[in-house]
């Protein structure tokens, strides 16, 4: 165990050596945030308006409460796997008594912690210059379902980084294109980390509830805003339970396959 | 104490590799752009033979330098050793362990060092990659301290422990790297060019470092090099490996008398002769009146003597077998060919 908290440790002061690549990062998270905020403010120009089932204030108070979820789910370290395994740097992990899925979890969580950090304060200080509605969750029903399903969001991500990372054993060229395909896309798109699922057509929502992807942003989201509970809270727990255990037994097989025909490039 | 039959013929063996074979799947692609579209429309797969049929063992605290031209399967061969690659067939034991299983036990008891990537953490002071080492292998605090403050004598690296490791240079970076495999005090270490990129003082550290770390742990070591410096003075004995398959294994003095083609002979005139008949006897190498050095084919050499003798007038005469350095050249450039063949 010590050996994860030593590591948890030293990532994270690797990453904060690289102080002025860290603060654009959140500099840009920030111009993400007044980007998505005013497009949404100006639709909601008029106070009474609805649209997509939304008013101004529920909108804007999804747009702040993605700051938060943003920072927790979708910053990682594990975004790096793909590379490592392309340029052969996973060989370095691999001759080390330690197991690598613990690894990356590990750093992942180290760069959550500090992101989240950060990502309070920046959320202060927007809260001072937006002053938006904010919805603050009283109820410890939804407050313990959104922490559940905000740990399984961690998880899945994490897992799908793993399986789209294992590609460049197949594909080294691969490995930028398919982090820009899976994250740019799918995730951010598909999560909710953009514009809230709940606008789309209902078949697409049905569709979109099958898959992975809401429960990375969207649906920790709507449960801390006390709009999913009870029975639907329960089965979108379930539902991303589930994918996480099949995407793990994914994971583990596409991995045991990938490092046979791993070739160590360029050591 | 009493021990088993069986366990005992192979314990004093730290490695054994029997009829191993390594394959790589490649993708073949033209040049240029169109080859690059082909090759993913319908991408031509090619299978390579980087090892066919390797065997050998090692005994517990042989020091093994590996040699051969680039591409022979140096590399692969310490790769799937230390469980990076999975081998396509054949049998692979170190100290009792199959590397492709990566037990905790065994990689607690192995090191690699690549010349040419590094563990370290680029942005980090070395000492905070030796402390991530230290959790990672367990290693008790009384013995880790020990183990730094050795290392770090021996390999002069006191001052910088706390010098971002980017603000190095690559013979200082090289010699951290050394520490932070070392901490845990393996007895297996496979050494992937560790003098590569090094200036001459440098490169000399780390010979000695090795040579020392050898004796002391009584290590098993492996070594793969293009630096003619490393093997001479370090290995006694080489494994020759040539187009994935071993050429030769044996001692440096075996590996003249297998492959030395030539003999150099040295004499000195007594007086000025016709020195164009020289050219005859042999490849004249050097020509310092009165001083000449001729070299002849190994099998000719006394008979070319003779020649010498009766033709000439000589004052002094010596015959030596071709220098080891120049055999080694010939190794690497993969111009060896075993004298049975």
């Amino acid at each position: 165990m010590n050996k994860y908290v030593k590591l948890f440790k030293v990532s994270m002061a690797q990453e904060f050596a690289y102080r002025a690549s860290f603060v654009l990062w959140r500099v840009r998270n920030i111009f993400q945030i007044f980007l998505i905020f005013f497009l949404w403010d100006s639709v909601f120009a008029n106070p009474d308006k609805v649209v997509f089932g939304y008013n101004r204030d529920q909108i804007l108070t999804y747009v702040f409460g993605l700051f938060i979820v943003r920072a927790i789910v979708l910053s990682s370290r594990a975004i790096e796997i793909s590379g490592e395994v392309a340029r052969g740097d996973i060989s370095n992990l691999l001759i080390k008594p330690v197991n690598y899925f613990s690894y990356w979890l590990t750093r992942d969580l180290s760069s959550k912690t500090l992101n989240l950090g950060f990502a309070f304060f920046e959320v202060f200080i927007l809260f001072l210059i937006l002053k938006p509605p904010f919805f603050i969750q009283t109820n410890i029903f939804s407050i313990f379902g959104f922490l559940v399903s905000l740990s399984l969001a961690v998880l899945i991500f994490f897992v799908l980084l793993l399986i789209s990372g294992s590609i460049p054993f197949w594909y080294p060229e691969a490995a930028w294109g398919v982090n820009f395909l899976f994250i740019s896309i799918f995730v951010e798109f598909l999560s909710g980390a953009i514009f809230p699922i709940d606008i789309l057509p209902n078949i697409f929502q049905e569709i979109l509830a099958l898959t992975p992807f809401p429960y990375l942003v969207f649906f920790p989201l709507k449960v801390y805003l006390g709009q999913i509970y009870g029975l639907e809270l329960v089965r979108g727990i379930l539902v991303s339970a589930v994918w996480l255990v099949l995407l793990w037994v994914l994971m583990k097989n596409v991995w045991g396959r990938g490092l046979k025909v791993y070739q160590s490039h360029g050591r | 104490m009493r021990r088993k039959k069986g366990s005992e013929k192979h314990s004093d063996r730290a490695i054994i590799v029997e009829h191993l074979h390594k394959n790589f799947e490649v993708t073949e692609k033209e040049k240029g752009l169109v080859g690059s579209i082909a090759s993913i429309i319908k991408p031509e797969k090619k299978i390579v033979k980087a090892l066919t049929d390797v065997s050998f063992s090692i005994e517990q605290g042989e020091l093994v330098g590996f040699i051969g031209p680039n591409g022979a399967g140096k590399t692969t061969t310490i790769k799937v050793l230390s469980g990076l690659l999975y081998p396509t067939s054949g049998f692979v034991q170190v100290i009792a362990h199959n590397p492709w299983n990566r037990s905790p036990e065994y990689l607690k008891r192995i090191s690699v060092v690549f010349g040419q990537k590094n563990q370290l953490w680029w942005d980090l002071p070395a000492i905070d990659t030796f402390e991530l080492n230290k959790q990672i292998y367990e290693i008790p605090n009384y013995e880790y301290e020990e183990s730094l403050n050795e290392l770090v004598e021996l390999l002069e690296v006191r001052k910088l422990l706390n010098t971002q490791v980017r603000k190095l240079s690559l013979g200082q970076r090289m010699r951290m790297e050394f520490v932070a495999s070392l901490l845990h005090r393996p007895k297996v270490l496979f050494l992937d060019e560790p003098t590569i990129g090094l200036d001459v003082v440098a490169q000399q550290k780390v010979r000695d470092f090795i040579y020392e770390y050898n004796k002391k742990y009584s290590a098993t070591i492996i070594l793969t090099s293009h630096n003619m410096d490393d093997v001479i003075n370090l290995c006694k004995r080489v494994i020759v490996i040539d187009k994935g398959g071993i050429i030769f294994d044996g001692s440096i003095a075996g590996l003249v008398n297998n492959f030395a083609r030539t003999k150099t002979i040295t004499l000195f005139f007594s007086r000025p002769a016709d020195l164009k008949k020289l050219e005859e006897i042999g490849e004249l190498k050097k020509l310092d009146f009165p001083k000449a050095v001729l070299s002849v084919p190994r099998e000719a050499s006394a008979v070319a003597a003779a020649e010498i003798l009766q033709n000439f007038p000589i004052a002094d005469l010596t015959i030596e077998e071709e220098g080891i350095e120049n055999i080694i050249r010939r190794v690497f450039r993969g111009e060896l060919k075993s004298n049975n063949e």
